[in-house]
């Protein structure tokens, strides 16, 4: 009897520590990251303005649609008209987000992409060309729609038909 | 004297080397031992480079580091570094990295996974693996990690986009987090 004991004791011994030690492995990974400030810009149509399409990206279109000095014009198409042109505009929303910055503010500038000798760009009333970034606004506000009308005035003398087209580049920097 | 004892000594020496090498040549011996060893069975965590993630420096070892290189809600990103969501509140940055188990002479059929920080995280940053957010004690990662194969995760860090002097993560200073894991045998 004191042998059968005995045994159990020391069968007792040898399985407690095989169950007390769970095998485990152990690593490190070590993580490195550099913040920096940034700024984005997209365009987001205007509920007065003409529907973007791409709105809400950086890569927006503003279709007018046909225009004249006397019809009918589209909905979102706002126009005036004068003794020898006609001016059609849109309200277009650019809303400049912040992250990580401190910045207050930011200055907005646009270009047209392409020279045009024939009619006339504004964005936010400031006449823009392909000769020079120009600037619209230099506070503007952060993470909010604003809004800067796109306007392009008409020669009475284009010919019916003709297709006006540009691509006007807008920069936004934080002040 | 002693020259010509030492000259007599070589000689013999030879003799008896070149006996030696005959014999061998002619005859065969054998023998055997008697090895004898115990299999210690263990479990060994490793760090791999994923193919869809950063470079891991050291890769292949128990201690690897992950660099993000610069990082930002809108701009650029270095190679291996996505940008799954950017919200008002906070960005998020993720890369990939494989964990290895390896297993020998354990009857276990697969491992658990926990990780946890060392230490507090740099200001304005939340680091995750996937999707389980990391805080200085050991979170459940995986409950059923396969052994001897990478096994990709994802880890992501969860970064605040306030400006540093509204409670943000500093501009411009990499910020490091060292992440300690553990893998324990089922």
């Amino acid at each position: 009897m004191k042998k059968l004991i005995m045994i159990a004791i020391a069968a007792a011994i040898m399985i407690v520590p095989s169950m007390a030690s769970a095998q485990t492995a152990s690593g490190t990974l070590t993580v490195t990251a550099t913040v920096n400030g940034s700024i984005s810009l997209v365009f987001n149509s205007d509920a007065a303005g003409v529907a973007l399409t791409g709105s809400g990206t950086n890569a927006a279109t503003l279709a007018f649609g046909n225009v004249s000095a006397f019809g009918a014009v589209g909905a979102g198409v706002v126009r005036t008209t004068a003794a020898a042109s006609f001016t059609v505009s849109s309200a277009v929303d650019v809303n400049v987000t912040k992250a990580n910055s401190a910045s207050a503010n930011y200055t907005l500038k646009a270009q047209l992409g392409a020279a045009d000798a024939t009619n006339t760009w504004q964005v936010g009333g400031v006449t823009v060309t392909n000769a020079a970034a120009a600037t619209v606004t230099a506070t503007g506000a952060y993470a909010t729609n604003n809004n800067f009308p796109v306007a392009i005035t008409v020669p009475f003398a284009t010919a019916s038909g003709t297709v006006i087209s540009n691509t006007i580049n807008y920069t936004a920097t934080a002040n | 004297m002693l020259n010509k004892s030492n000259s007599i000594r070589m000689t013999v020496y030879a003799a008896l080397l070149l006996a030696g090498a005959s014999l061998w040549a002619q005859t065969t011996a054998s023998g055997t031992i008697n090895a004898v060893f115990l299999n210690e069975s263990g479990i060994a965590l490793i760090f791999d480079t994923d193919p869809g993630g950063v470079p891991l420096g050291a890769s292949g070892t128990t201690a690897v580091t992950a660099n993000f290189g610069t990082v930002s809600a809108f701009g650029p990103l270095a190679g291996g570094v996505t940008r799954p969501s950017v919200t008002a509140a906070t960005f998020t940055v993720r890369t990939r990295f494989d964990v290895q188990v390896i297993e020998s002479g354990l009857a276990s059929a697969n491992y658990t996974l926990t990780a946890a920080l060392q230490g507090a995280a740099p200001v304005g940053f939340t680091y995750a693996i996937d999707a389980v957010t990391l805080t200085g004690a050991a979170q459940t990662i995986q409950v059923n990690g396969a052994y001897n194969v990478d096994v990709p995760h994802n880890l992501d860090l969860i970064i605040s986009t306030a400006s540093p002097t509204g409670g943000g993560p500093s501009v411009g200073t990499p910020a490091s987090q060292t992440i300690n894991f553990t893998a324990t045998a089922n």
